[in-house]
């Protein structure tokens, strides 16, 4: 079920009523693991017979990491691992483009193969709990931890429902103890939990889904028909889109999370106020970056190896990040203008620029502004269909013939959607340091309720159709 | 480069009292509560109110009821006319023995949902199909996949119960209704443009509707379904009704394959009266179009052709005003029984 409906609430006021009302922390995992497991099967029932094998079988193997004692031994078992994890995502996510560029490929050489066509449908969340247990199972093979023995710990661990379908992807020692340590809901806990379920509610219907949303997709479901104004704001609004709906999430997996007793960790920091790429990706979606850094570009030999291989383990890293978010060469090309970003940086702040320009407060306003406009672009590599549609947005950016009379004719939708992004870059500058739990918590009580008022109304003022997450797609 | 969480993610769950969080939310609702009253107060002052609203979810939610087995499922396929002008309650009371089901989508002909229902190996019930030659165009066909493709690949008990909540709100709150959004008010004020369209439309959670005509302009509507109907034909390929029979072909394999399972579909044109009558006959008359359809098919009335039908008065020249919705669904439970089509 998504958070932005009413079956959620239902559900919500529900878990919170029992699970306080159990007097046994045991009794009251088991109940939470049930309601995570409700939660999953209400989008597909069948799948969660898949969520639950997979548990098990890396809890199971896990100890069987931790048991062997040969180096052997261990690497077989962690491969093992690798293998059924990395093979059941691939199956599900990326047959059909296997095969598609399989055919491709063979279409080169003059032989014509029609692939069979397959009709996978994309379990849920398989993106985030299969990098929950790799996470797991590659640290207990590092020697970071012992697995747990308890079943049900793990299974909590990896299906506990805030998290579960679209992150933050949680690492098992930012949760174990939690899990183990009995806790409950707390006053404290409950108002600023549900004040960052209403802030992400209010991201998500009535930033996201009632202003940007029209707009980016009048601009990326007929690109051909889009003039300059429009290839600007509908990028602007898919920046707006992108960010209030993932962080939308992140925002009610906090807060429900927060109101149960469990602090997740925060997986925005206001990017849009990012100095620079590397910046950026310290600021977005940080759990998944952080994911990347620590088990694949440190497992490629990160900067162990000489720039270039440096260099070359960064793009790796930003490419598969691309192709992790989605099987298509969009995100491909998303991912690798990153790391183009990334790269270009490194070689400019290390080799070229001064320390003293890089504190320079108007070099450091510039930069992010250049920054953002970086993220805007690739941004659109993300959100077009194919490849034809992202080059022809993005050449039209620069058609500045037609964006004088473009503006002039606007709509007041594109007009809505392009002053909230800028207001949205203003609200990432001022708050660029500030921590949104500690900004709540210390707000003035009158402040604090007049906010979630205009939040609130706001939300309730935003009837529409449910639309879904985007990253549920991932 | 990439860069770890930090430590400040572990924000207390315990700092900051109790005491003023139930201040602050104590706050908020007070506000929330006297926005949304006075929001909704304006709107209800400017004459209008609130309506269940048509959508994917809610046509899943009737979708769903489709392979009852305690009565037999009397499934109302078609657009407008239908939704509008069949009365459930009376049908319910009419037909006992039956479980009628309305899956009429306004301003979208059937035919996708007669496909995807002779496709279904588990639906073995009755469908009265609503529709004309100009819904029998090949490029009508698609109108409500949507529909059917929302209730095979994401429709879901959870989603069900989330649609069942929101008839409630939508029922009893105008702020319901995207109209009356905080967005789409926003926008009109910046275009400057008229408050939203005085709705004749009163739709049941059953997905029937009541058009009120006492509350519009029924002539400006005439004229514009006349003039709607009139350039969308001018609009469409020219094609012979040769071309056009050989097109329907498949609903005849559909409907076979439906009454081969025990079901059966009773193809049946409701009546039109003025313009849209004078449209459909210049651009299709009748006996080379839908005489010769209904020559392929095992089942097809005319409404036309039942005075006890054509009798009651169309505003619009195409649908019923809601005042005489109870005596026409007599009237036309009364035709398909007297054909043999249905039993009471």
């Amino acid at each position: 079920m998504q958070f932005d409906s009413f079956t959620f609430l239902v559900f919500f006021a529900l878990v919170l009523a029992i699970y306080n009302a159990i007097a046994a922390w045991s009794a009251r995992k088991w109940f939470l693991l049930l309601a995570s497991y409700i939660f999953y099967a209400a989008w597909n029932a069948p799948f969660l017979l898949l969520l639950i094998a997979s548990t098990t079988l890396d809890w199971w193997i896990a100890q069987r990491i931790d048991a062997a004692t040969e180096t052997r031994q261990r690497k077989g078992w962690i491969v093992a691992t690798l293998l059924v994890n990395l093979s059941v995502l691939g199956y599900f996510k990326y047959s059909r483009f296997l095969l598609d560029n399989f055919a491709a490929l063979l279409g080169t050489l003059g032989v014509h193969y029609v692939p069979a066509k397959l009709d996978i449908v994309l379990p849920i969340g398989i993106s985030f709990y299969t990098f929950h247990s790799l996470s797991y199972c590659l640290d207990i093979y590092r020697g970071k931890f012992a697995p747990t023995r308890s079943w049900r710990d793990y299974a909590l661990y990896v299906g506990f429902f805030p998290q579960l379908v679209a992150g933050p992807i949680v690492r098992f020692t930012q949760m174990r103890a939690q899990i183990e340590i009995p806790r409950r809901s707390t006053a404290a806990g409950l108002g600023l939990g549900l004040t960052l379920l209403v802030l992400g509610l209010f991201e998500k219907i009535v930033l996201a889904d009632s202003i940007f949303a029209p707009v980016a997709d009048a601009l990326f479901n007929k690109p051909q028909a889009a003039g300059s104004a429009l290839a600007w704001s509908g990028t602007f609004a898919f920046t707006g889109q992108i960010f209030c709906d993932f962080a939308g999430y992140s925002s009610c997996a906090l807060g429900a999370a927060l109101a149960l007793g469990f602090t997740l960790p925060i997986n925005f920091r206001n990017p849009y106020a990012a100095i620079g790429f590397s910046d950026f990706w310290r600021r977005w979606h940080i759990s998944l970056s952080s994911w990347l850094r620590d088990y694949l570009y440190i497992g490629l030999g990160g900067n162990r190896h000489g720039a270039w291989r440096m260099y070359l383990n960064l793009m790796l890293t930003m490419l598969i990040g691309g192709l992790w978010h989605g099987a298509a060469w969009t995100f491909v090309v998303w991912g690798g203008l990153h790391g183009i970003y990334l790269c270009i940086e490194r070689a400019i702040r290390e080799q070229l620029a001064p320390a003293r320009w890089q504190q320079n407060a108007i070099v450091r306003f510039g930069y992010g502004l250049l920054t953002l406009f970086g993220v805007m672009l690739a941004w659109i590599w993300f959100r077009a269909s194919d490849f034809s549609s992202a080059w022809l947005i993005q050449s039209k950016l620069f058609d500045v013939s037609t964006l004088r009379a473009g503006i002039i004719a606007s709509g007041s939708d594109q007009r809505i959607a392009v002053v909230t992004l800028l207001a949205l870059v203003v609200v990432h500058w001022l708050f660029r340091e500030r921590d949104i739990k500690q900004l709540f918590t210390r707000m003035h009580p009158l402040l604090l309720g007049l906010l979630l008022a205009i939040m609130l109304s706001m939300v309730v003022l935003s009837p529409g159709e449910n639309h879904a997450f985007i990253y549920f797609q991932f | 480069m990439l860069s770890s969480t930090s430590s400040s993610d572990s924000a207390s769950t315990e700092s900051g009292g109790g005491k003023r969080w139930l201040v602050a939310w104590l706050i908020a609702l007070s506000l929330v509560a006297a926005t949304l009253g006075t929001v909704e107060y304006h709107w209800r002052g400017r004459g209008y109110r609130p309506t269940i609203l048509d959508s994917t979810l809610l046509w899943s939610v009737q979708r769903d009821r489709v392979y009852a087995q305690s009565k037999t499922p009397l499934l109302l396929l078609g657009a407008s006319r239908i939704e509008f002008g069949v009365d459930m309650k009376v049908m319910r009371e009419l037909l006992p023995r039956y479980l009628p089901i309305m899956l009429a989508v306004n301003a979208h002909y059937p035919l996708a949902t007669l496909r995807d229902l002779a496709d279904d190996e588990n639906f073995h019930g009755l469908i009265l199909c609503d529709v004309d030659s100009v819904g029998l165009l090949r490029e009508y066909n698609e109108m409500q996949r949507e529909y059917v493709q929302y209730f095979h690949r994401q429709w879901t008990p959870s989603w069900h119960l989330h649609r069942a909540l929101l008839n409630g709100w939508q029922a009893h709150a105008l702020i319901a209704d995207p109209a009356f959004s905080i967005v789409a008010s926003t926008r009109r004020w910046l275009d400057n443009t008229a408050e939203p369209f005085h709705n004749y439309v009163d739709f049941h959670a059953d997905r029937s509707g009541d058009l009120d005509f006492s509350r519009t302009d029924a002539e400006a509507i005439k004229r514009h379904f006349a003039d709607t109907l009139e350039g969308n034909l001018a609009g469409m390929p020219k094609r012979t009704a040769d071309e056009w029979l050989a097109d329907l072909a498949p609903i005849g394999v559909w409907a076979k394959r439906i009454e081969a399972r025990g079901g059966r579909v009773i193809f049946f044109q409701s009546p039109v009266h003025g313009m849209q009558q004078t449209a459909i006959d210049r651009a299709m008359p009748r006996v080379l179009y839908w005489d010769r359809f209904a020559s392929t098919v095992t089942i097809a009335l005319s409404g036309v052709d039942e005075p006890s039908l054509n009798v009651f008065p169309l505003p619009d020249d195409s649908h019923l005003d809601y005042h005489d919705k109870p005596a026409y669904t007599r009237a036309l439970v009364d035709v398909l029984v007297a054909h043999g089509l249905l039993q009471r």
